[in-house]
């Protein structure tokens, strides 16, 4: 290729260096990491999840088999909270408290008026772009922690965007390998993840047709 | 077979890289435009549901009277996918088009949302309770006297008859009529005289000579998807399976897929039959007579005669649509039973006993008379649309307007219901409780699967609620709802336990009587032509016209779509100076049409014919002002069984002024040589001639090697393809994911393919394809195409016109011969999809790499990096990808193709393609990895056969094998060695993934085609 020949390609760099932004911004490739919005109820994952030692499988049942993870019912709410009302009592050197987030799920969902529930409008915080098919269940079921892409749930008192979501976040896992002992230390479980300091990375398949159809 | 560009050209890789260089200084500007999305979560759990995960729900199909079985498919509490249910004994995991569509009636826009009431010379909507209040008022003024009403249902096989007869007994009026325009009464009335039972079994296998009278068996005639399993069986016998005639004077799908068409004139079918009775020892007539009086030459004829004598076991089906059908129909019995057919291919034990409870016109005539005469005080009509189709003749809409109070229980504004006084809404047939006689011992379960979505009522229940309300009849209805009703009779135990499988033993007693004997009409008429009107074979007598699903199917002969056409042979346009789609008007002395001329070599010169199914009025906004009701140039002319004549003699025909373009899918009728359809005739597969002629090059195991094993595919794999590259990822066969193991593959075997076109619609409800044709759809942003240049392009289906359809999977039907306009031609129909070529034309032009060849042998189209250049769609010899020229998955565009509720149907699986994307045949990748999902989360490998497309699942015929070819074990892999395989354009080193198998003919003993060819002869017709 002659200098000559190099410099007419000038203006025809330009062209798609304005066509790429313009699709750019176009098509939205951007990502709403951290995005953290409030929720009708400030559900408080950390006092479930890290004081309780609840499951996550629990409440999002569906996430091992299933693509959709799904949302817990109003009535798995109601399952304990028909019990555990708003007014504890002080009690094992604990004070006394007054709950205004199960004061509010109480409003959502009326004890013994079953007619008189309403669904809670949550907000959606995680959404992958279009055109790509995630399977949860793929993934919980290879052993690939919640916390590996949703970040350390246990402790955010406002659920928020851990990840990029986008592509190329993917394909570090499934070109690179899924590292466990990494999935376990965002779960929080630090002697899990030393046991499996030594395992070798997990990968998937990388074609363009696994995810988008 | 190069894998580098040379020196000065610029490869594809060093485009992207430049590309990406662009980009990554744009990455700082983009912006988040998202918006705030609820996720809404359940009250309550419903049990054995879980999110995202279909479940699935047996029932029975009630768009005919066939009584298939289905399997609802249902997502979130919606009704996504109809398919057969495999275990039923009618149709054994097939489904037809219509049967298919059933999900646009339950999701039609324009469906009544809740009871209507006329005030002030309007329907206006009303609550239930008022309009309950206002039946059970009128019921109370016309009780006591037989007379004072009439309740019309459509064909209902299940035990709705009896209980719709009692309600109707509890107020002292008579019967229900089930009225089914497009029911074949003479057939039945002649099988039941004959054979004891209305549709028998027709066992194409068993016999070695088929004979069809106008038996439009593979056209909806009957109960399509049984017949055509069993012709499709029949033909796979290939050289023993049996020599197909068809008799009548327009050749329809069924002349199509016959070996010999005998254009005989309307009325003449008497005569041959009497000649064929004669020919198996009966008391019949001469073939002199039949070729008098058919038009047929004596030797053609006594050529049948001849087979019919020298052939056992045959089968002779009539399905005649003359006056006179009732006698052909019996003489067609007599043939069957003097030549020892009963029992062998017609099989009156496996009867189909959906049939054979249905009324004709002849039937309404009564109703007619009693409301001009002021008797009839009050109409109900359910399921049907007398006002549409009965023949405009017969004035059945003015004799309603007399009848002081109508009812309607149409789920759709039609234009019966539009006359009405009263409208309650039924559930559709999918949101209800009911049963159908499906075989003889077996009652079809009709259950619903999901939730009712507008606030209509189940017409069992709304007659129960209108009892309850009666002092006189409450104690008769103890029961909630018709559920208990259902439930009651079979038992709740064992009702549960049937559920699961869509049946019960048993049959169902008090149905509807048997059909009526009244006098038959004659043919009559002026004018040079013959008319012959038939119904569509997809829309019926016009009950498939407001789905558009229906609508977008071409027409498996003519391949036209959003319109009415006339038939006209060329000879007879030539000498007329009509092109095609140039109007004509047909008049007979009931009225006048006028719709575009198709220019068809499988109609006689002295007949023309036309459709029925299109000129609604009133019938929601895919129906309205399309084509023309071929009903008004009909008489009130019957068959002796009260069956409407579609054929009752002579009209004139003139050309008129206008030309509209013909909005068809059909590129060429011709091959022109390309061998796209390819067959061969029974001598030429036994002396296996065409064995030297196999169309594979070299050794077709070697070709469906995956990956990179494949030369192939190593020269469309660029780089990867590189036989020195270090890392060929996950086209290396060794790699870890395994994924270049498999080669999906297909196999379509054309002497199976019947061009019914099933497996199109199954396509279009899998894959989220819109319907592009309605007239709105139309509008560009730029108005053109009108002779101020100011107005729109609202011409029913203008984005066909201009080859905007989306079918990713099309019938291509070709016809070889003929071309002196001689009767003796051969028909090849060729489904057509992505061919998932091993060496793609597609992929190497693709700028952006959005499509590309898969490891495991797809042809994958990337719709996020689709920029729409379109250079793929150029490259494709095939004409498989589809350009999405408008938003019509986007709400907000006047071209949206989903209006509310019908995006209720979208696959949530498949992706809804966005304006500027090409799209074709995945080969249902969704499918594939949803299989793999499952073997995977039970930790197993992905079984034979496991899975399939849903073209292959829908095909009542069975000529689409799907799987994975690399792998010996899966049915395709053993398909693609077949020595009547062929690639389409082999000679354009594609190396496609679909092997077609060529269609196999039998010619008449002693013509010329039936020679056996020289070993070194060339190829069969139509081979290149």
């Amino acid at each position: 290729m002659t200098s000559r020949s190099k410099w007419a390609l000038a203006p025809a760099f330009f062209a798609i260096a304005i066509a790429a932004t313009m699709l750019s911004a176009y098509s939205g490739a951007s990502s709403s990491q951290g995005n953290s919005p409030v929720q009708p109820i400030q559900f408080p994952h950390p006092v479930h999840v890290k004081e309780l030692g609840m499951n996550c499988l629990y409440c999002h049942n569906a996430a091992n088999k299933s693509p959709d993870p799904g949302l817990p019912a109003v009535g798995t709410c109601m399952g304990c909270h028909t019990l555990i009302g708003p007014s504890r009592p002080a009690a094992n050197g604990r004070p006394a408290r007054t709950s205004e987030e199960i004061k509010k799920l109480q409003a959502f969902a009326p004890i013994g008026q079953p007619d008189k529930w309403k669904e809670i409008p949550w907000i959606r915080i995680h959404k992958l772009p279009e055109y790509v098919r995630f399977p949860h269940m793929r993934h919980v079921n290879a052993g690939v922690t919640c916390q590996s892409c949703h970040g350390p749930v246990q402790e955010m008192a406002q659920v928020y965007q851990n990840a990029s979501l986008n592509m190329g976040w993917c394909l570090t896992c499934h070109v690179n390998g899924y590292q466990l002992s990494q999935g376990l230390e965002a779960a929080g479980d630090t002697v899990g993840a030393k046991a499996a300091a030594a395992a070798e990375p997990k990968k998937a398949r990388y074609d363009c047709a696994v995810c988008h159809y | 077979m190069t894998q580098n560009t040379g020196p000065s050209g610029v490869k594809r890789r060093q485009f992207l890289k430049v590309l990406g260089a662009a980009g990554a200084a744009t990455t700082a500007v983009g912006c988040t435009n998202e918006q705030v999305e609820k996720l809404i979560p359940y009250l309550n759990s419903p049990d054995q549901t879980v999110p995202g995960v279909s479940t699935y729900y047996t029932t029975s199909c009630r768009e005919c009277a066939a009584a298939c079985g289905i399997i609802a498919e249902v997502r979130d509490g919606r009704a996504v996918k109809l398919e057969g249910n495999p275990d039923h004994p009618v149709n054994k995991g097939a489904l037809c088009a219509k049967g298919q569509s059933g999900l646009q009636g339950l999701y039609n826009p324009d469906r009544y949302r809740g009871p209507m009431i006329r005030e002030g010379g309007k329907l206006v909507p009303t609550t239930w309770d008022k309009a309950i209040d206002t039946l059970v008022q009128k019921l109370g003024e016309s009780r006591g006297a037989a007379a004072n009403a009439a309740f019309i249902n459509g064909p209902d096989s299940g035990s709705f008859a009896g209980y719709l007869d009692g309600w109707l007994g509890g107020y002292g009026f008579g019967s229900h009529l089930q009225y089914d325009p497009g029911a074949d009464l003479a057939v039945e009335a002649a099988n039941l005289a004959g054979y004891g039972v209305a549709m028998p079994k027709l066992d194409f296998a068993s016999a070695k000579l088929v004979i069809s009278i106008g038996a439009d068996y593979l056209d909806g005639w009957g109960a399509s998807v049984p017949q055509q399993m069993a012709f499709a069986d029949a033909r796979a016998k290939l050289a023993d399976g049996p020599r197909v005639i068809y008799i009548g004077a327009r050749r329809s799908l069924t002349g199509l897929n016959a070996d010999t068409w005998i254009a005989c004139q309307p009325g003449g079918e008497e005569a041959i039959a009497r000649a064929l009775l004669s020919a198996v020892g009966g008391n019949g007539g001469t073939v002199a007579a039949a070729a008098q009086a058919s038009g047929v030459t004596e030797a053609t004829l006594q050529g049948i005669v001849d087979e019919l004598r020298g052939t056992k076991p045959s089968l002779v089906v009539s399905g005649v649509s003359t006056p006179g059908a009732g006698v052909i129909a019996g003489l067609c019995v007599d043939i069957n039973k003097a030549a020892g057919n009963v029992g062998v291919t017609v099989k009156p034990g496996e009867a189909l006993t959906g049939f054979g409870t249905s009324v004709g016109v002849g039937a309404m005539q009564g109703i007619i008379e009693r409301a001009n005469a002021g008797t009839l005080k009050l109409l109900m009509v359910r399921g049907v649309n007398p006002a549409y189709d009965t023949p405009k003749a017969m004035g059945f809409a003015a004799a309603m307007a007399k009848v002081p109070f109508k009812v309607s229980f149409s789920s759709y504004p039609d234009e019966t219901s539009e006359l009405c006084d009263l409208v309650l809404p039924d559930d559709h047939a999918l949101e209800s409780w009911g049963d159908v006689q499906a075989t003889p011992g077996t009652i079809g379960l009709q259950q619903p699967v999901m939730d009712r979505i507008f606030d209509t009522r189940a017409s069992a229940d709304v007659m129960m609620m209108a009892a309850r309300k009666d002092a006189t009849l409450a104690a008769r209805y103890p029961q909630k709802s018709y559920r208990d009703v259902v439930v009651a009779r079979y038992g709740s135990a064992a009702l549960t336990a049937a559920l699961p499988k869509g049946m019960v033993s048993g049959n169902i007693t008090g149905r509807a009587a048997a059909p009526m004997s009244v006098p038959a009409g004659a043919m009559g008429g002026d004018g040079e032509f013959f008319l012959v009107t038939y119904p569509h074979a997809t829309l019926g007598m016009g009950e498939g016209a407001n789905k558009p699903w229906l609508q977008e199917l071409p027409d498996p002969v003519s391949k036209i779509v959003w319109q009415s056409w006339v038939e006209i042979h060329p000879a007879t346009a030539k000498r007329l100076g009509v092109a095609a789609g140039d109007h004509l008007t047909v008049t007979t002395a009931s009225g006048a049409v006028t719709a575009p001329a198709y220019i068809y070599l499988g109609i006689r010169p002295d007949t023309v014919a036309v459709a029925h199914g299109q000129g609604h009025t009133r019938y929601g906004r895919y129906a309205e002002n399309l084509g023309v009701n071929a009903l008004d140039v009909l008489g009130a002319t019957w068959n002796a069984a009260g069956g409407l004549a579609l054929t009752q003699g002579k009209a004139r025909v003139a050309k008129a002024a206008e030309h509209s373009q013909l909005v068809t899918l059909e590129g060429s009728a011709r091959q022109h040589g390309r061998g796209i359809g390819q067959a061969l005739t029974v001598a030429e597969l036994v002396s296996g001639a065409t064995t030297e002629h196999h169309e594979l090059p070299g050794d077709a195991s070697h070709e469906f090697l995956p990956g990179l094993r494949s030369p192939v595919a190593n020269d469309a794999q660029g780089d990867l393809g590189d036989p020195t590259s270090k890392d060929k990822g996950m086209y290396d066969p060794n790699h870890w994911s395994g994924m270049a193991k498999r080669r999906w593959a297909m196999t379509i075997d054309l002497a199976r393919c019947t061009g019914c076109s099933a497996c199109v619609t199954a396509c279009y409800a899998e894959n989220n394809i819109p319907t592009v044709g309605a007239r709105w759809q139309g509008r560009s942003l730029r108005p053109f195409h009108t002779a101020d240049g100011a107005g729109w392009d609202t011409r029913p289906g203008a984005n066909i016109l201009k080859g905007r359809e989306m079918a990713w999977l099309r019938i291509e039907r070709y016809f070889e011969g003929g071309e002196d306009g001689s009767s003796e031609f051969d028909t090849r129909f060729v489904p057509m999809m992505c061919q998932h070529c091993g060496n793609a034309p597609c992929e190497p032009v693709c700028p952006v790499y959005a499509t590309y060849h898969a490891p495991d042998g797809l042809n994958v189209q990337v719709y996020n990096r689709c920029v729409g250049t379109r250079y793929c769609s150029n490259g494709c010899p095939y004409k498989v990808r589809y350009f999405n020229w408008h938003g019509y998955g986007e709400k907000e565009r006047r071209q949206y193709a989903f209006p509310e509720p019908l995006h209720l149907q979208l696959n949530p699986d498949v992706t809804v393609r966005g304006k500027g994307v090409m799209e074709k045949c995945t080969f249902c990748v969704q499918r594939v990895r949803e299989a793999e999902n499952l073997a995977k989360l039970e930790n197993r490998e992905l079984q034979p056969d496991e899975f399939t497309t849903a073209c292959a699942q829908a095909c009542p015929s069975r000529a689409i094998v799907f799987g994975d070819a690399a792998d010996p074990n899966w049915s395709v892999a053993k398909m693609v060695e077949n020595s009547r395989g062929y690639h389409v354009f082999e000679e354009l080193n594609t190396f496609t993934a679909v092997v077609y198998l060529k269609k196999v003919n039998h010619p008449a003993a002693g013509s010329a085609a039936a020679a056996v060819p020289a070993a070194a002869a060339a190829p069969a017709q139509g081979a290149h």
